[in-house]
């Protein structure tokens, strides 16, 4: 069992505040995801993954409002449309495509944003390194 | 094959008096051929007219009527050059009002050569030749059959070959952005080849290529080191049709995917947790 590198892109205004909940109900996850935080899930395009990866990244987490919730309307439409497209496409080169991880998480969920952590590094960890792979 | 050539210029003949000019393909100086613009003025070129190899028209269609918006042109275009205008004009690179088309439907050999499923025009309302079935796409489903560490391997071994001259994105008709991605360097890096893996250049063009592909195959036909990457596109575009019910170019309506909010009923398609 090795300790994966996971960068988790958070939305502002869902999945961030999510993670305040989580943290001020003293909720335990693991501290593998490194948290960015981003105005919208929909500002997280394919390249900004990719490099993710590329810079050794051994999962990407985009967490975002649920459809419907969109602090910008229909932001995170952007992100329903294009994430399950660059899924197929790890998938279709040869990679992983478990090692992206699409939810949505609202504000008030602070214990679905601890599981989904905890469910996500634990499925991180049971893969080799993301760069060992691409040698 | 001199049968279609002949109907082809008959068919340029008489539409050229209506028109400022029919674009269409030329065997030039040394028998390259090349788009060209046959006018009323120098029919005599008309002699010299080609129909293949094929040769991206698009793109010189939008190079014309971007510096001659009110030009009234005619254009002889396969199906997958007609889907490329129309997915062309739905992304608003120019307007189809001038615009006539004339379908060339292709013969059993140049299908199986691109290995296209789709080898006939469906907008044009004047059409030379015969529409064709499909042929299977053998080489999509073959690399759709390996199991992940063949995947990796192959396309690990196919992007080791490029040698980043962006001819693919170049000659891409549906590449039309002002400002592009690959030439960023947050995104792609230069100076670098072999290209460190996984390649970031492909598979940002993969994705940007998502619901616009028009599996023309330019790209790979351009390409020096003989890349199969229309095949990725390939994959998509099932994906995206099953996901969004939309083809690049199938009907002159519909909006693409990347400018529409999603539906109840796309939601579900696309597999994401409620």
């Amino acid at each position: 069992m090795n300790e994966p590198k996971i960068i988790g892109f958070l939305c502002n205004w869902c999945s961030y505040r999510g993670a305040d909940t989580a943290g001020m109900a003293r909720m335990k996850y693991p501290p593998n995801v490194k948290i960015i935080r981003v105005p919208c899930s929909g500002r997280i395009s394919p390249e900004l993954v990719l490099r993710t990866f590329r810079e050794g990244a051994d999962g990407v987490m985009v967490l975002g409002c649920h459809i419907g919730d969109c602090h910008y309307s229909t932001g995170n439409h952007r992100t329903a449309k294009r994430m399950p497209v660059l899924k197929k496409l790890l998938e279709y080169t040869g990679i992983d495509s478990d090692r992206l991880y699409i939810n949505w998480v609202s504000a008030a969920e602070g214990e679905k944003f601890s599981t989904v952590i905890k469910e996500f590094t634990e499925k991180i960890s049971a893969l080799p390194p993301f760069m060992e792979t691409m040698k | 094959m001199t049968d279609r050539l002949t109907s082809v210029r008959e068919i340029i003949k008489t539409v050229l008096p209506g028109v400022d000019g029919v674009l269409a393909l030329r065997s030039g100086p040394g028998g390259i051929v090349a788009p060209y613009l046959f006018s009323k003025e120098h029919p005599e070129e008309l002699a010299k007219l080609a129909i293949w190899p094929k040769e991206p028209v698009p793109d010189t269609l939008k190079i014309i009527l971007k510096a001659h918006p009110e030009a009234k042109i005619a254009i002889v275009c396969r199906g997958c050059e007609e889907r490329g205008i129309v997915e062309m004009y739905k992304h608003a690179q120019f307007s189809l009002d001038n615009v006539t088309l004339i379908g060339l439907q292709c013969l059993q050999d140049e299908a199986e050569f691109c290995r296209c499923a789709k080898p006939y025009t469906v907008h044009a309302k004047t059409t030379i030749g015969e529409p064709i079935e499909g042929v299977p796409d053998s080489l999509t489903d073959k690399i759709a059959a390996m199991s992940a560490d063949e995947k990796l391997a192959f396309w690990k071994q196919e992007f080791e070959h490029c040698i980043k001259c962006y001819g693919c994105r170049t000659i891409c008709p549906q590449c039309f952005c002002n400002i592009c991605a690959l030439e960023d360097e947050i995104w792609v890096e230069t100076g670098r080849l072999p290209m460190p893996n996984p390649s970031m250049y492909h598979m940002v063009r993969a994705m940007h290529m998502t619901a616009k592909c028009v599996a023309c195959r330019e790209c790979e036909e351009t390409c020096p080191a003989d890349i199969p990457m229309a095949v990725q596109f390939r994959l998509i575009a099932r994906d995206v049709k099953e996901m969004f019910n939309y083809e690049p170019g199938a009907i002159m309506e519909q909006k693409p995917p990347q400018l529409l909010v999603l539906e109840e009923g796309d939601y579900a398609r696309t597999g994401l947790p409620h």
